[in-house]
């Protein structure tokens, strides 16, 4: 495992200092465009195989769990031996001094609370301005919350957040390859509430770099996928029949110029011709855009920048800003199963509009000019709904618009 | 957020502790880690959410200082915070360390001075952080989400912990030195050459100082001698870390000197100006008598506010470690008697008027097209 020096390779601007840098066509070096907010357009692949070229044969990149170090003083004296060499051979210093690095820099060095003491219990006569700011905190909370734990939100999270972790595949043709890229995608909700000015609600999909677009297309769960268009006050029972998703297939990434069109199903349609014509009509200053396929692409293949806003346009007309905010390699501690890729890790909690009769279960049908309903529009869960309009018979009562509802919270 | 701002403190407030100890051994940084009770910093009954956030805005903070342009000391100090806090977290699994590709090659090479340097702790650490993979290899160093914050916030880099701004070493370099004085040779003979009479050397050259870049050249080997000393105290020198210390402070001696010796010849000439005729009244160079140090320090302010036109030497930054060595600068500017301004003498008026001659049309063309 020898550290060779490759401080001498050549590639240029690595001072680390974040100054605008012009796009180069083939420069596939992350940098800022804009500092702080994204970074000019490079290849993915090239990007993974610059890493990989300087990682390759020194164990960075395996995905089996690493072997823990000898401790001092325990273990076998040939595991620390051998270990002992290896340090002298990557050092170059002598045996004696590798075993004395193994003591003076082991972790029992680092401990600073004695045995028996609990690690959640803030010491007192601490300096540390982090641990005043905590104790501070821990104060108000127990003198204002009654039960302090984590509420539904909070585990929801975190339970999203660390679902996947480490989790390894039945199958081993599943699991994922060393060296493989794991791009973090934020993808935003349609909506446009002026509530959201500062912070606009996002999920956050992780997802491989060997996966095509459309994968990701399948992924994502938008509520305008499950509308059902059509007024059923006549024929309750017949409303479950054709979400959208069924009937308008077509979709659009548009990534650096380049529209990729979901074309896997004979009704989808070119979405961005529309935009494309437009574009062109007039000298509009935007570049040429370019249309492929979606299903013919990986995220491998892309030119992408980091950090910068995209769309994904579905449904003819509902769009979410898409924005690619990491790419790395992958960790031994990820989640090495490929079939549960792409995997979302955070979702925006919706509250979910309830019935306004009984308050308890989720709205599946809304009604409008309603002789029955204090309001207009008003939200009713099935039960509720059929009580309410309908007889025993099933015959409607009274006049009323009424239209399946589907919640933007049904995905929680 | 608060928790950001805490950790910010505390990191610096163990590495300026580790850089005053003047030492790179891990040892040396236990000591401190254990003194300061830095591990409980993770202590408190945070839920796991709140631990993941904390532990990766804590592991950024202290990966700020392992790039540079902070000095070698503080970074091989944030390369053991990072060892220290990576293995007394307390998330499970561990939260990782994001590397840049940009700042990859930098590392390696870091990696290599350490072990040339023979700094085999500093360098045995980094090899366990690699075995243990506690490293993410990213695109970049933060998550970028296209946030419009209405304010981008600048991450300041500590001023202290990096190497002091020397723009006198800057300006004086051994280049432009040797430039200068190929200029000059080169000047002297082409007057040589036009020259009518042949057996007298032309007249004008008595104008220009032959020995001016040997004096340059001393001047500013004082300075970087001055700044040598206006350090702390010499370190105490360990066998293993020994010869690069060592190598690296002569450096910055040398360096120091040269800087201050330019500093002295500036004020010197600067402390002397030429009565400005009658049509130029209104712009008569009037020099501040107060001593050096402050009046380096008002150069800033004046610079700013543009009102006087005084010509001044140009301002080193007053640091919080000039202020406790003001003593030592008082006596030697004494000693050189550059805050009183001088009488002038037959050659001394003659030098320094050659130098200002040289130098204030410069100064004045400057702030006319300024102002």
């Amino acid at each position: 495992m020898a550290e060779d020096s490759r401080g001498d390779s050549a590639c240029g601007g690595m001072d680390g200092r974040q100054d605008p840098v012009p796009s180069s066509g083939g420069f596939n070096f992350p940098e800022y465009e804009l500092p702080e907010l994204n970074t000019h357009a490079f290849h993915v692949a090239a990007f993974g195989e610059l890493w990989r070229g300087r990682l390759r044969g020194e164990g960075d990149l395996s995905l089996k769990e690493p072997l823990a170090p000898a401790l001092p003083g325990a273990g076998g004296v040939s595991d620390s031996g051998s270990e002992d060499a290896a340090v002298a051979r990557d050092l170059g210093c002598s045996l004696e001094t590798a075993a004395e690095l193994r003591a003076v820099c082991g972790l029992d060095k680092l401990k600073c609370l004695e045995e028996g003491e609990d690690p959640e219990v803030i010491p007192e006569n601490t300096d540390l301005v982090t641990l005043g700011v905590r104790k501070r905190l821990l104060k108000h909370r127990e003198e204002t919350l009654t039960i302090d734990r984590a509420c539904r939100q909070e585990t929801f999270a975190y339970e999203m957040e660390s679902h996947a972790i480490g989790k390894k595949p039945e199958n081993s043709a599943d699991m994922i390859e060393e060296g493989e890229l794991i791009l973090s995608v934020n993808i935003f909700y349609p909506v446009i509430f002026h509530k959201h000015k500062e912070h606009k609600p996002y999920q956050t999909v992780l997802v491989l770099g060997s996966q095509k677009l459309t994968e990701l297309r399948d992924s994502i769960c938008c509520v305008s996928d499950l509308q059902i268009g059509g007024e059923f006050s006549n024929a309750p029972d017949q409303a479950p029949e054709n979400i959208s998703k069924d009937l308008y297939k077509s979709a659009f990434f548009y990534f650096e110029g380049t529209f990729y069109n979901d074309k896997r199903y004979p009704e989808c349609r070119d979405l961005s011709r529309t935009i494309i014509e437009w574009s062109e009509s007039h000298d509009r200053g935007y570049g040429k855009f370019q249309t492929a396929k979606m299903e013919d692409f990986t995220f491998n293949d892309l030119y992408i920048k980091v950090g910068f806003p995209y769309l994904y346009c579905h449904q003819g007309d509902c769009e979410h800003v898409v924005v690619i905010t990491d790419i790395r390699l992958v960790h031994h501690d990820d989640c090495l199963d490929k079939t549960l890729y792409p995997l979302l890790i955070k979702k925006h909690w919706l509250w979910t509009r309830k019935c306004f009769v009984c308050k308890m279960f989720t709205a599946r049908w809304v009604t409008n000019n309603d002789s029955f309903a204090p309001q207009d529009p008003c939200f009713f869960c099935d039960v509720c709904f059929r009580m309410l309009h309908y007889d025993a018979e099933g015959n409607k009562l009274g006049e009323f618009l009424a239209y399946p509802y589907v919640d933007p919270g049904t995905f929680n | 957020m608060e928790a950001a701002a805490g950790l910010k403190d505390d990191c610096e407030a163990l590495l300026s502790r580790f850089q005053e100890m003047d030492s790179v051994r891990f040892e040396d940084f236990t000591e401190l880690w254990r003194s300061m009770k830095f591990g409980t910093i993770f202590c408190g009954r945070m839920r796991n959410l709140e631990k993941n956030t904390f532990t990766k805005e804590a592991l950024t903070s202290a990966w700020r200082y392992f790039l540079p342009p902070y000095t070698f000391q503080i970074r091989v100090g944030a390369l053991y915070l990072l060892y220290g806090l990576y293995n007394t977290q307390l998330c499970q699994p561990k939260q990782k360390i994001r590397v840049a590709l940009k700042d990859w090659d930098e590392i390696l090479k870091f990696q290599q001075d350490l072990i040339n340097a023979q700094h085999f702790d500093a360098a045995y650490i980094f090899r366990r952080l690699r075995l243990d993979r506690a490293f993410h290899f990213t695109a970049m160093p933060k998550l970028l989400s296209y946030r419009m914050k209405k304010k981008i916030q600048r991450t300041e880099i500590t001023e202290e912990f990096k190497d002091p701004n020397d723009r006198v070493m800057k300006l004086i370099t051994s280049d432009v030195l040797e430039e200068m004085m190929n200029v000059h040779d080169h000047y002297q003979r082409m007057k040589h050459v036009i020259s009518a009479d042949k057996s007298n050397p032309e007249k004008s050259l008595n104008l220009i100082k032959d020995d001016f870049f040997d004096n340059i050249k001393n001047i500013v080997l004082e300075h970087q001698q001055w700044h040598k000393d206006r350090k702390n105290p010499p370190l105490k020198l360990k066998v293993k870390g020994g010869e690069e210390k060592s190598e690296r402070n002569s450096q910055q001696s040398e360096r120091c000197e040269r800087a201050e010796s330019l500093a002295k010849i500036k004020s010197k000439a600067f402390s002397v100006v030429v009565q400005a005729s009658k049509s130029r009244r209104h712009r008569q160079v009037k020099v501040d008598f107060s001593d050096s140090e402050s009046s380096q320090v008002q150069t800033k302010t004046t610079r700013k506010r543009r009102n006087k036109e005084t010509l001044k030497p140009a301002g080193r930054k007053v640091s919080s470690r000039d202020r406790g060595d003001m003593q030592n600068l008082h006596k030697e500017d004494n000693s050189l008697s550059l805050s009183m301004p001088v009488v002038a003498e037959e050659d001394e008026e003659n030098e320094s008027f050659s130098e200002t001659e040289f130098t204030a049309p410069k100064r004045r063309r400057k702030q006319r097209t300024k102002s």
